[in-house]
């Protein structure tokens, strides 16, 4: 197929509107639980590669936690080589269909795009969907070549983003990997964290399945840390080194009064429910769901806005209620502007005090204080400060997405993990080895929770020097803090080692 | 008629719901029956299928126990009862199949033979068709054949009993009963069920092809079939859907099992991990609680007294909670006690031996607390919680306590487990609250007769949440360190979702991982009781849609 912009110069490149990811219309989708984005046609996504000016030094790839070379793959999509792209993308990431749905593009690759400085920015996150589903749909093969076995054996604990990609890694450099996944089913949170019309779970199926058809042995309902603990995988059952991707699982509360009432979930609980046991479906899955009219649910993360759109699927009428403004929430850009479409309500620097029952112990409103935001202090952070004045609203279902600690399963059973006070596993932030010998670690469990698209880079960094440990190249003076008010692995960490 | 039937007969027949009652309990003293008065008293028992039970909760229970008593007489009335079945209304001809049910594999060869002699009269079939549905014993594949005669019938009502009868089957009797052939020729018949000119008939195809699905009952290629056949009935691949709203809804039903059918097939790893979870022995213990031993080597091999497993029956099932009542690390099973009481305790109860269960995972949350006391323990179990206090008993009694064990029930037929306790204790007292057994009342009577009797330091109860709240309340104060294991409503069981979420000591913890067993002084019992009743609807409806 021809070169789609063949001839034309950067200035005209540069000049071309962005073409804006087709969606199903609001009011329709709210009915649904379809995916929400359309996708590019084809011919969309040749028109929206050639914006790219392919920049011979490139902002976006060192802004990708992954360091997928993102021109590369926009020429090949330009040039109509769509196979060619896929193969680009997974030489660096393994999971491109979730990346291209859920990365936060606005703050990675796209955020740095030269075009962005006049124009919008390239759709990298669409291209990089686009390539996904076209090589899915397509059924291109997917398996990489492997080097013969090296006979070293990698156990991996937890399914989730991290774990997969970890897996991945090391299996296509030879070795014999096992993955042991508490739940009854593989992805972790993608599955039952992120949504369904966000994230189809034939995408997710489809690398599980490209894993096991890779040899890569899958466990479930195996709580690591209890079945078997770290020492027994290490000494009892002859694995070279393990990997942990357990996730950031122990869902925070607010710890005000009546935050036990019925009808009170984390969003934790109110997405499990949905997502992996299908409670949307009941009766014919029989995990209920006690879903009321008026929800009201407190953060404005992009968990918050996943609860927030689910419960507008389930009739409800939705509002988030954040102790900060628009500016501060944690979202992505995208999240907050496809909430708003659907219209969801914003209670903005609203900051939840108590919760008030019926006689039946079911939650029948909040409370909240208005709040305002200080003066910038010297971090420039406006923190939200109290103003005395107090409303009650209506409310018969309440969400809290207000974050995760780490769960403490796998550091209580395992002494010589180190661990700082949030219980967040400390690392050596170079090798993601941990404080005990073979054992390294990745994603939500050294963070303390992030994306996506970060676990999977901290877990390909990982299984890189896990392999290097694995073959005895394993030559490092490793650093793993011992304060325990050292913070985790941070977001900005690798991104910013990559600027400078 | 004998006097003592005359008055309960009476009573039964008076239309009125305090005499029924009263004449239920009575009869449940009666023995020594002779034939003659069996049948009087089915006869009399039977009066009440044929009352109004709309709306009346109460009186609807009172008739469901008629029929499990009439169940009861055993056999010598079987005959008289499929004489009345076949000649039954629709409401009570349920009652007497419902009956027939119970009494299980002795009355299949009479069933099979009525199906012969009434082989002419389709309203007979029908019946026999709805009895033969309620069997839950193995022997009840032996009607198959006459099902699938009755399928070939002209008549449309005779044909969707004969597939009403059929999809029972596949969900209540193990596939390995039933052998290849036979499946392959189930299949056949269902499936041409689905192009009959009756909507009655075709839903009744879709329904039964859907449980036969749900129950491993065919092969990947069948149920690749079924699938592609609901997805034409829904116009899901052309625009030539069944246009009878019916069948497209019991279609759109029963797809989503094929759907999961087919990905569980394909998903079976068999590596070093593997567990396969199938039950190598059921009891009943009392009506509706039964014993399972379980095959899980890798968690027998781990799990401590006081900490718990979910299980999910099924692939689509919710994940359940339960406490242990034991284990073999050597033979590699655990003992659960499961209770029927909401829809997925039903199902894993309906599991037999030589079925598995879909998943198993633990060991969840923290062990039993157990030190050398000054003074002696008393471990308490009330109702299926007796089961959950036997390993914490055994590993008190190892370190050399002195330690009581106390079960409690209603009456004497819900006692269970005492035998399994005693081999761990002392000494054991039973409680009733009829006093039909042992000590008339509560556990805490036994517990105020051992505290009065010598020092006791510690003690550990498992069962109802009023049960745990009264022990509570009778040791506080008294220098007993008092244990209870929080049954709180649970998805994951590792601390993740915070549905489990008790207020102990003032401060918010999870059930799953901080517990199960809390300080029983500090514990807000009135909380807890409240969140367990947060689904008390969707239960119900859960329920029902099981039975359907």
């Amino acid at each position: 197929m021809a070169e789609a912009g063949k001839g034309l110069s950067a200035k005209e490149r540069m000049q071309k509107p962005r073409n804006q990811m087709p969606l199903h219309e609001a009011g329709l989708r709210i009915l649904s639980w379809e995916e929400v984005p359309i996708g590019y046609s084809m011919e969309q996504a040749q028109d929206e590669a050639i914006r790219c000016i392919q920049c011979k030094k490139p902002e976006c790839v060192p802004a990708c936690p992954v360091g997928i070379n993102i021109p590369a793959f926009i020429k090949l999509v330009e040039q109509g080589d769509v196979a060619g792209a896929a193969k680009k993308i997974r030489e660096t990431n393994f999971l491109p269909a979730a990346c291209g749905r859920v990365c936060p593009q606005d703050k990675q690759c796209e955020a740095v795009c030269v075009v962005g400085k006049k124009n919008d920015p390239v759709g990298i996150g669409n291209l990089e969907r686009f390539v996904a589903d076209y090589e899915r749909e397509h059924n291109l093969n997917r398996i990489p070549d492997m080097p013969p076995s090296t006979g070293k054996r990698v156990a991996v604990i937890g399914s989730g983003p991290a774990g997969m990609t970890c897996a991945y890694e090391l299996r296509s450099r030879g070795h014999e990997v096992t993955v042991f996944e508490a739940f009854h089913r593989g992805g972790g949170v993608m599955v039952y964290g992120i949504p369904r019309f966000r994230l189809p779970l034939e995408v997710i199926d489809e690398d599980l399945k490209l894993l096991e058809d890779m040899g890569v042995e899958f466990v479930y309902n195996m709580i690591i840390g209890k079945i078997l603990t770290i020492d027994d995988l290490l000494e009892k059952e002859g694995f070279d080194a393990v990997f942990i991707g357990t996730g950031a699982g122990l869902p925070k509360m607010l710890g005000v009064p009546g935050e036990n009432l019925n009808g009170i979930y984390s969003a934790n609980e109110y997405l499990t429910r949905i997502y992996l046991m299908h409670a949307n479906e009941f009766p014919q899955y029989p995990t209920p769901l006690y879903q009321g009219k008026k929800m009201a649910v407190i953060g404005a993360g992009n968990t918050a806005m996943d609860v927030l759109r689910t419960g507008k699927r389930l009739g409800a009428e939705v509002t988030c209620y954040y102790r900060r403004s628009h500016e501060e929430a944690p979202a992505r850009t995208e999240e907050l502007e496809h909430a708003e479409q659907e219209f969801v309500n914003f209670k903005w620097l609203s900051n939840p005090v108590e919760f008030l029952g019926d006689e039946r112990h079911f939650v029948k409103a909040i409370k909240c204080e208005v709040m305002k935001l200080s003066e910038p202090d010297e971090s420039g952070r406006r923190k939200p400060l109290p103003t005395g004045e107090y409303f009650i609203d209506e409310v018969d279902t309440v969400v809290f997405s207000l974050g995760c600690d780490v769960n403490p399963i796998i550091p209580s059973m395992t002494p010589e993990l180190r661990t700082n006070k949030w219980g967040v596993v400390m690392v050596d932030t170079t090798t993601y080895h941990t404080s005990k010998k073979g054992v390294f670690a990745g994603g939500d469990v050294v963070t303390g929770g992030s994306t996506v698209i970060l676990a999977m880079g901290q877990a390909k960094e990982a299984a890189r020097h896990v392999h290097e440990y694995l073959m005895g190249q394993f030559n490092y003076e490793l650093n793993v803090p011992t304060d325990p008010n050292a913070p985790g692995v941070q977001w900005e960490g690798r991104f910013a080692k990559a600027k400078r | 008629m004998t006097n003592r039937i005359h008055s309960i007969a009476a009573k039964i027949s008076s239309q009125n719901t305090e005499q029924l009652k009263a004449a239920l309990a009575e009869v449940a003293k009666l023995s020594d029956l002779s034939s003659e008065e069996k049948r009087e008293l089915a006869a009399a028992l039977s009066t009440s299928f044929y009352r109004d039970h709309a709306g009346d909760e109460e009186l609807a229970q009172l008739i469901d126990r008629s029929e499990s008593i009439l169940a009861a007489q055993g056999a010598e009335i079987a005959e008289w009862m499929i004489e009345q079945l076949v000649e039954a209304d629709a409401e009570s001809a349920e009652h007497f199949a419902g009956a027939l049910g119970q009494m299980g594999a002795p009355v299949v060869d009479l069933l099979h033979s009525w199906f012969d002699t009434s082989r002419n009269d389709d309203y007979a079939q029908i019946n026999l068709l709805l009895a033969a549905g309620q069997f839950t014993d193995p022997a009840i594949a032996r009607v198959l054949p006459e099902a699938l005669r009755c399928a070939g019938s002209t008549n449309k009502q005779v044909k969707s009993a004969a597939f009403y009868c059929i999809g029972r089957v596949f969900a209540r009797i193990p596939p390995a009963t039933v052998g290849d052939a036979d499946r392959s020729m189930l299949f056949d018949t269902l499936f041409a069920g689905l192009s009959d000119p009756s909507p009655l008939v075709r839903r009744h195809a879709v329904r039964a092809i859907g449980k036969g699905v749900r129950n491993n009952y065919f092969t990947p290629e069948q149920v690749e079939k079924s699938h592609n056949a609901f997805r034409t009935i829904l116009g899901m691949d052309h625009f030539d859907w069944d246009n009878a709203y019916i069948v497209r809804s019991e279609a759109e039903y029963q797809l989503h099992f094929c759907q999961h059918g087919l990905a569980e097939r394909q998903a079976m790893p068999k590596g070093k991990y593997y567990q396969d979870f199938s039950i190598l022995e059921k009891r009943e213990l009392c009506p509706n609680t039964y014993y399972f031993k379980v095959n899980a080597p890798l968690l027998a091999k781990k799990i401590q007294a006081g900490q718990f497993i979910i299980i999910r029956p099924n692939y689509d099932s919710e994940r359940m909670p339960l406490s242990i009542a034991g284990w073999d690390r050597e033979k590699g099973y655990l003992e659960i006690v499961i209770m029927a009481a909401g829809r997925t305790s039903t199902e894993a109860t309906q599991k037999n031996v030589g079925d598995r269960f879909q998943d198993v995972v633990g060991p969840l949350g923290q062990r039993s607390h157990v030190a050398k006391y000054e003074g002696a323990c008393v471990v308490l179990g009330g109702g299926y919680g007796t089961g959950a206090v036997i390993p914490t008993a055994r590993d008190l009694r190892a370190l050399g306590n002195k330690v009581y064990g106390v079960v409690g029930a209603r009456t004497k037929d819900l006692l269970i487990l005492v035998d399994e306790l005693k081999a761990v204790c002392d000494e054991v007292f039973v409680t009733t609250n009829d006093g039909s057994a042992g000590i008339e009342g509560f556990v805490t009577h036994a517990l105020e007769q051992i505290m009065a009797r010598e020092k006791v330091s510690m003690a550990l109860a498992v069962g109802p949440v009023p049960m745990m709240m009264a022990v509570a309340k009778m040791t506080e104060g008294k220098g007993v360190e008092t244990w209870v294991s929080l049954n709180a409503i649970m998805v994951d069981g590792t601390g993740m979702c915070g549905a489990c979420r008790v207020t102990v000591g003032g401060k918010t913890r999870f059930a799953c991982y901080h517990g199960p067993d809390f300080n029983a002084h500090q514990v807000d019992f009135n909380e807890l009781i409240k969140r367990q009743r947060m689904f008390v609807e969707q239960e119900k409806i859960a329920f029902e849609a099981m039975q359907r």
